[in-house]
């Protein structure tokens, strides 16, 4: 793997770890999959975004205004829901779901960005956080972290952000033989209001 | 050689397994037993040694197999060694099957395999079906604190429920789960909470909140203590398993396990959200004591050895009992395999 991209990976698995072992948890409960947690549904959408607008969290996605072209609709402002890449044929399978190809415009969508639910952007992600058996059936459950903006921070430390290193071989003796690349971080993560976040449980049907 | 890193350091035995934090990693680590060393005892092991590419549980050990000064060379048994430890792998065990479980408060799992379960081993159930394949899912998916083991033969829970949980098992699995998230302070599953003026909260595991911390309490209606739901607390006072808080709880609804009929559900949870600096200055606990903080680690277990064996640690790096141990663990620049 490309060390640059391993950087950025590790920070974002720490946030996940973070988010996972802190955040308020909601289980889709809506489904048909026998499971509990069930899959996830458009009616568990609906209690986890009032639940949050009742908490006053705020939105982070600005809304899209509709456009006049074929098989597109507007897109509501939003929260960010963040999941493993393993839900994405779940989520094209729930009610009222818009992929990014129907946005009214291409324009202000993230690379990872799968498509949306009523007020729920949703960002995917091959290191998405999962917990592996643990729903009632014995079978993996995935963390969707449902942020609000501010809902959570990373710290920056003065002299302590991201280095990425990289060492000629002048550095390594009298032969320069060797040179090195490396990084180093201290990293701190935090939830900064409990009920901006919320993690919402689901298993797959799919 | 540049970009080698080397640790070193020394410990006192026990006579436990050891685990050392390796901030680097580790690809080879010596460990040398001083008291064995200048000691002559037959059959006590000096020096021990263990690379990467070695199975799990083993490792070499230099040994007097006389009592002289004279050493022999060996594997270590099988778990007796050295074992590399990776705390932010969060795997479970393997399914074991559970043949039964009682309807009591705190449940006791029949299972023919209890192998490596120990009192505060963290247990998972799934598929727990009762008489004519009824479902016990509501006791399934939580993570649970084991307090009794009989080998091989059935564990019990660590900590009541409220409230029975509505049917017995007669077949099932459990996983044994290896680690906590790696992020402190961590939700916890609530599995009772009292109605008194100052309610306990009763977690399904060790919780490892401080007095003055604070906490949310999220409490689905299948739990019955609706009142408690969304609740801010101040943690004023702590167990192991429960919570003292400043919530007066005395004219709120029972708390009650949910029963297997009402599933799916949300499992009630209590979650951390900050510290309270009068309560936590009041009880002297660090006003801090909230931080977010990584607890995960690599590094080296040492192991013990046979604890069933009289000789116990004498053939293992952890030591014998007030052995000094000390140890220097590297981590190669090149670690070439042909």
């Amino acid at each position: 793997m490309r060390l640059g991209v391993q950087l950025r990976m590790t920070e974002d698995e720490l946030v996940r770890n973070m988010l996972a072992g802190t955040a308020a948890m909601i289980n889709c409960v809506a489904g048909v999959n026998g499971d509990n947690p069930t899959e996830l549904t458009a009616a568990d959408i609906s209690v986890l975004i009032q639940t949050l607008l009742g908490n006053n969290a705020k939105t982070v996605a600005q809304g899209m205004e509709g456009a006049d072209k074929f098989g597109t609709a507007p897109v509501r402002n939003a929260y960010w829901a963040l999941c493993d890449s393993d839900l994405t044929a779940d989520l094209n399978d729930i009610d009222g779901f818009e992929h990014t190809s129907q946005y009214p415009t291409q324009k202000n969508i993230l690379p990872s960005e799968w498509g949306s639910v009523q007020n729920l952007r949703f960002l995917v992600s091959s290191e998405g956080s999962v917990s592996p058996a643990a729903s009632a059936a014995g079978n993996d459950v995935y963390n969707v972290f449902c942020v609000g903006m501010e809902a959570y921070t990373m710290v920056d430390q003065d002299g302590m952000s991201a280095h990425f290193i990289y060492r000629p071989p002048i550095y390594d003796g009298p032969l320069a033989l060797n040179c090195s690349v490396g990084w180093k971080m201290g990293f701190a993560a935090r939830i900064t209001n409990d009920l901006w976040v919320l993690n919402m449980r689901t298993t797959r049907m799919n | 050689m540049d970009n080698t890193i080397i640790q070193q350091g020394e410990f006192t035995s026990n006579q436990a397994d050891k685990f050392i934090v390796l901030r680097g990693g580790v690809e080879w680590m010596s460990v040398v037993n001083w008291t064995q060393s200048v000691a002559t005892n037959a059959d006590y092991g000096c020096h021990y040694y263990w690379q990467y590419g070695m199975a799990d549980g083993l490792g070499l050990v230099y040994y007097h197999p006389a009592a002289n000064a004279t050493l022999a060379v060996a594997a270590t048994a099988a778990g007796a060694g050295f074992t590399y430890v990776d705390s932010t792998d969060v795997a479970p065990g393997a399914n074991r099957a559970v043949t039964a479980s009682t309807n009591v408060a705190a449940p006791v799992f029949d299972t023919g395999n209890t192998a490596g379960l120990a009192v505060g081993s963290i247990v998972r159930v799934n598929t727990l079906t009762g008489a004519a394949g009824a479902s016990v899912g509501s006791l399934c998916g939580w993570d649970f604190q084991v307090g009794a083991v009989t080998l091989n033969t059935d564990f019990t829970m660590a900590y009541n429920m409220a409230t029975a949980p509505g049917l017995d098992g007669t077949a099932g699995f459990y996983r044994i789960i290896p680690y906590d998230p790696i992020f402190y302070p961590r939700w916890r599953y609530v599995i009772n909470i009292t109605q008194a003026a100052n309610a306990i909260i009763h977690t399904s595991v060790d919780h490892g909140y401080t007095v003055g911390q604070k906490i949310r309490v999220n409490v689905p209606a299948a739990f019955g203590m609706v009142e408690m739901d969304g609740v801010e607390a101040i943690v004023t006072a702590v167990t192991a398993g429960t919570i003292t808080t400043n919530i007066d709880s005395t004219g709120f609804t029972a708390f009650a396990f949910a029963l297997p009929a009402v599933l799916p559900f949300t499992m009630p949870t209590i979650v951390p959200i900050g510290i309270d600096m009068g309560t936590a200055i009041t009880g002297a606990v660090n006003i801090l004591a909230d931080a977010t903080y990584n607890t995960g680690y690599i590094g080296m277990k040492l192991h013990v050895g046979n604890v069933a064996n009289p000789n116990e640690g004498s053939l293992s790096p952890a030591g014998h009992l007030n052995d000094i141990i000390k140890w220097r663990a590297g981590k190669s620049f090149s670690n070439l395999m042909e």
